[in-house]
């Protein structure tokens, strides 16, 4: 029978009301979780792949020696794509004159993400091409054709073999952010071995592309041998390119963070709303049993409705949150011009588990209470119900959440952070509203008399008013966190790229042409930014033990030839992490280091280091140890030497400039000019990253949004379970004369105090949750913000009043008879 | 008053102690109490007196702390409650001061609960002729707060009748409505139940309600005693 009268009751109560906010609670927990999954999902799987295209593939394996054949064939066996590159410096010979060139040999099938761009013209725009070039002939930079006074067609000898000039190559996708001193000649890699610069001892670059599913690169880097990273680096995007890598990692983070929150407070919503159904429904439960139901049949009833009422929200759920996803890729369409890959399987399970796990953890244990309701209080209302397992649930609905909370953070660091700011902020908000109530009393003491019923309201139910504020505080702090964090994160983004940041680089350029090319570019109104000196050279020692860079992969990095530099003061955008900076007035000889590398290499503060410049040799001491900010398309060095060591005429200058898009024809007339300079435009470096950072910025207001969604149900379920209390006495006071106006200033009086008080502590909670996000999670310096104190109190009050009084409307506005009757004792 | 009718509901020194902190609270003490099936017995007295505990206890919705209660000549209070339960789904039915219906249901519903929990097979035609022999077959749709205090007693009626019980609490039937409509669900509760001659305890403090039954008894200060002026 109690599965008729289940559907009956389900019916029923769906229709009274009494289970909407449950259902909304749910449906909204299993919409936002599947709905976000989804989008980041997607997403993600979008922005990799355009992202793929700095590296020209998914992941690639590089190395002083050519990755073995072997792990080609079990890559392609995987079903991956492949292809190889090989790359070196070289000069490159035509009839009259010579150039350094950077040489890239290709087999026939790269780039496997992004695209090469080819023109017949060294001065006109290229167009993108699948092809790459055929053996006999290569692709050259146009800085090459210029610097060579050679046209298409021509040929160029490099080492033994002659190619011919087919196309001019003006754009690669793996240049990114690094800056080639040479220009770039693309070739075919059959006739790499033809050229016989190879020789022992060459530094060359080997290349092993790898392209396709997630998964079966997963099991390809499972299958390499343990010790491979001594010969060979491994990349994939986010190490590849650090700007970008940095901007997905707290893309992602966020995102995560978003879903995180939105859990919390949906199950928050869920376990109020089930715990006012709960409690409507005891005496329901004392009449049936009073009837003649037993316990069996009472849990029989609940679990039944509880399973009715969950099924069909999962499917309205999981379709709602297609929907969502689906509208917010129409939305971005425009932004979005890769083909979406279909949203895997994950996010469906997850979402569906999520709302089942939030059923069981938080809505059955309210519900299975029920079976210990006593039939007696049909006689006398006052008995409290005999609870057995409420602790045994309360504890396995914490250990769930734990398991969601993990599950969603996909990082014990996360969770953790967001469990101890939980934690630590009810802890004190509990303590800080007792307080607050207690000076709202003596407040309320002195004030009128709506202040006074109201704040009376909130003392007399001080139990449910700490409750309430926890909630509410706690809704409004993790909304309050994520605001902030996404203003900052989006702060971050754009200081990294900021309007008219330089979008041109100049290399090449030598002590004498600089004044030169200076006013060049100064009377075409351009404004040059501070060139630096820039060299190459390599570490040959450290602490007089000479390195041998095939001992190890270690030794092999640090005994690379690199662009090196020299600076008085510490530049732009470097943070000294360790050891101490040299006076820059009067500088004593030493070296500084970038702090990855130098832990990468195994250098430590102190350390002498020997190294070589050309014919010149310094014995330096490790001084500095820097953060560089990578993610600024700003030049930056691995290494910066103290000043007065090497002499400016020993070096070229690095300096770049703006040119805006309407003066991009100045640039021929430049490169004509100055025949020896490398200029490379990373406009299209910029607008990618700004464009990705624009649809991630949408995400993150999206996910912002859905979890207002859920702190606004948050506040009217919790708003809800004090209802029937609230009705009964404000039903009482109406019997005995209150007037509505009375009666609907104490409620604004109740909910505005309860709005403040709240926002204080979610002020309080987010200023702290804030800055352990940001100094441990997204690496943000510290900051106070002072904005979150007013927006606390401000949101706090218009939210809470807003909801409070909309929730309410019913305890002034129905008949006191009414409700003494339904409510009263 | 027929001697041969079995006795359907006693009580032995039943008595109620209620901790209060470090004191006991003695509600009811030693009360001794035969019940024959067919009777109507009214147990009267004043407000807190004890006659509401001592009317959950008889119908099993509270346990004694001491005595027993005896139903169908089975100790009926040592029961666990889920058995409890199950002897109440067969033979006893209730009406309460405030009506106690299940707001959600309509009154159809409500009347049918009872019948389900019995497992009695067609719940829905018994339920429906029962409304319309208290005069609300046209408001079997109708949810409680659809209908008047009157009417949702009427409904109460119905589904404590509708369950062919044996034995019937009626806890102050009339005590929430006013004097015309609660004289005539008083007239339709007696009506029915001679009809069903179902055995009838009946707590109130209308002297003239209680004298309706066949007798009346007393709760004073957790006692029970005869009621003295009885008129019947």
């Amino acid at each position: 029978m109690s599965r008729g009268l289940a559907q009956r009751m389900l019916r029923r109560h769906w229709r009274g009301g009494e289970l909407r906010l449950l259902a909304a609670a749910l449906l909204l927990a299993i919409t936002t979780v599947t709905g976000i999954s989804l989008f980041v999902d997607r997403l993600e799987r979008a922005l990799v792949l355009e992202a793929s295209a700095f590296l020209a593939a998914d992941r690639r394996i590089e190395g002083r020696e050519a990755p073995p054949e072997a792990w080609e064939a079990e890559a392609q066996a995987l079903g991956l794509a492949t292809a190889r590159t090989v790359g070196f410096t070289s000069m490159a010979f035509s009839d009259l004159d010579a150039l350094l060139v950077s040489v890239q040999a290709v087999s026939p099938n790269y780039p496997l993400r992004g695209a090469l761009k080819t023109a017949g013209d060294p001065l006109a725009a290229g167009a993108v091409t699948r092809d790459t070039p055929a053996p006999g002939t290569l692709w050259a930079a146009p800085r090459v054709l210029l610097s060579l006074g050679l046209e298409v067609g021509a040929t160029l000898d490099l080492g033994a073999v002659s190619l011919r000039i087919d196309r001019v190559l003006t754009d690669t996708p793996d240049q990114g952010g690094n800056f080639l001193l040479a220009p770039r000649v693309l070739m075919a890699l059959s006739d790499v071995a033809k050229t016989q610069v190879l020789r022992p001892g060459a530094r060359v670059e080997h290349a092993l592309l790898l392209a396709g599913p997630e998964s079966a690169l997963g099991a390809f880097e499972a299958q390499l041998p343990e010790g491979f990273d001594a010969r060979f680096d491994l990349e994939d995007v986010r190490t590849g390119n650090r700007s970008l890598g940095r901007a997905l990692d707290r893309a992602e983070r966020f995102l995560r963070l978003g879903g995180l929150m939105a859990v919390l407070l949906a199950s928050l919503a869920v376990a109020l709303a089930a715990a006012r159904y709960a409690a409507q429904q005891a005496d329901a439960v004392a009449v049936m049993k009073t009837l003649g139901a037993t316990s069996g049949t009472i849990r029989r009833l609940y679990l039944g409705q509880l399973f009715q009422l969950g099924a069909l929200v999962t499917v309205l759920a999981l379709g709602l949150a297609y929907g969502v996803q689906a509208a917010l890729f129409k939305l971005l369409a425009a932004y979005v011009p890769v083909a979406l890959p279909a949203p895997g399987w994950v996010p469906w399970v997850l979402g569906t588990l999520t709302g089942w796990l939030c059923l069981l953890a938080f809505a059955l244990p309210p519900l299975l209470e029920l079976e210990t309701v006593t039939p007696v209080r049909v006689l006398r209302r006052d008995l409290a119900q005999a609870s057995r397992k409420g602790p045994l649930y309360r504890g396995l609905g914490l250990l769930a959440l734990l398991g969601l909370l993990f599950a969603y953070a996909g990082s014990f660091e996360l969770a953790g952070w967001v469990l101890l700011g939980l934690g630590g902020t009810s802890a004190f908000f509990a303590a800080l509203a007792f307080v607050l109530l207690r000076s709202g009393r003596v407040l309320g003491m002195q004030a009128g008399r709506a202040w006074r019923l109201g704040l009376a309201a909130l003392s007399r139910r001080q139990g449910a008013s700490i409750v309430q504020m926890l909630v509410f505080g706690t809704a409004l702090m993790l909304l309050l966190t994520l605001t902030v964090l996404r203003s900052s994160l989006l702060d971050s983004w754009r200081a990294q790229l900021p309007e008219g940041a330089p979008n041109h680089f100049v290399l090449n350029l030598d002590s004498e042409e600089r004044p030169a090319f200076q006013q060049a570019l100064e009377a075409q109104g351009v404004v040059p930014q501070p060139a630096f000196p820039m060299t190459r050279g390599r570490i040959t020692a450290v602490n007089g033990a000479v390195l041998d860079p095939k001992a190890s992969r270690a030794a092999a990095r640090l005994t690379e030839e690199r662009n090196l530099s020299w600076s008085g003061p510490l530049p732009e955008g470097n943070e000294v992490v360790a050891g101490q900076w040299w006076d820059e007035l009067a500088p004593v000889p030493g070296l500084s280091l970038e702090a990855d590398f130098a832990a990468g290499v195994g250098l430590t503060l102190g350390d002498r280091v020997t190294l070589e410049v050309g014919d010149q040799r310094f014995d330096l001491p490790l001084v500095a140890l820097r953060r560089v900010a990578w993610d600024s398309l700003r030049p930056n060095f691995f290494l910066l030497l103290s000043p007065g060591l090497l002499e400016d005429r020993d070096a070229t200058y690095l300096t770049s400039f703006f040119l805006s898009p309407e003066r991009q024809s100045t640039l021929p007339t430049l490169l004509r000019t100055f025949p020896s300079v490398s200029i490379i435009a990373v406009d299209g470096l910029i607008a990618q990253l700004q464009q990705i950072v624009a649809r991630v910025s949408i995400a993150v207001e999206v996910v912002l949004f859905l979890v207002l969604g859920a702190g606004a149900l948050v506040l009217l379920a919790s708003i809800q379970s004090t209802m029937d209390e609230r009705l009964r006495e404000y039903g009482l006071l109406r019997a005995l004369g209150g007037s509505r106006q009375r009666l609907q200033g104490a409620l604004v009086v109740e909910f505005a105090t309860l709005g403040v008080f709240s926002g204080m502590l979610a002020a309080l909670g987010a200023e702290l949750m804030i800055w352990a996000m940001e100094t441990q999670l997204f690496g943000l310096p510290a900051q106070s913000h002072g904005i979150l104190w007013f927006l606390g109190p401000v949101l706090g009050v218009s939210l809470v009043l807003t909801l409070g009084l909309l929730a309410t409307r019913k305890v002034v506005s129905v008949p006191p008879l009414t409700v003494l009757r339904e409510h009263g004792a | 008053m027929e001697l041969d009718r079995p006795v359907i509901l006693s009580a032995q020194r039943l008595g109620k102690r209620l901790a209060l902190g470090d004191e006991q609270l003695s509600i009811l003490t030693g009360i001794d109490l035969e019940i024959k099936a067919g009777d109507s017995v009214a147990l009267v007295g004043a407000s807190g007196s004890g006659k509401t505990t001592l009317l959950g206890l008889l119908a099993g919705l509270d346990t004694p702390t001491e005595g027993t209660v005896y139903f169908a000549g089975q100790p009926f209070s040592s029961e666990s409650e889920d058995r409890r339960a199950a002897l109440r789904a067969e033979g006893i039915a209730f009406v309460f001061q405030n009506f106690q219906l299940l707001g959600a249901l309509t009154a159809l519903e409500n009347v049918m609960i009872p019948l389900e929990l019995a497992g009695r097979e067609t719940p829905e035609a018994l339920a429906r002729s029962y409304l319309e022999r208290v005069g609300l077959g046209d408001r079997a749709r109708h949810t409680p707060r659809q209908l008047s205090g009157g009417e949702q007693q009427r409904v109460a009626l119905a589904r404590a009748f509708a369950a062919q019980p044996k034995l019937l609490f009626a806890d102050e039937p009339t005590g929430n409505l006013d004097q015309a409509t609660g004289q005539r669900i008083a007239d339709l509760l007696f009506e029915l139940n001679a009809e069903a001659e179902t055995t009838l305890v009946l707590v109130t403090h209308d002297p003239a309600l209680a004298a309706r039954c066949d007798r009346a008894l007393r709760v004073e200060a957790g006692q029970l005693h005869p009621e003295q002026d009885s008129t019947s």
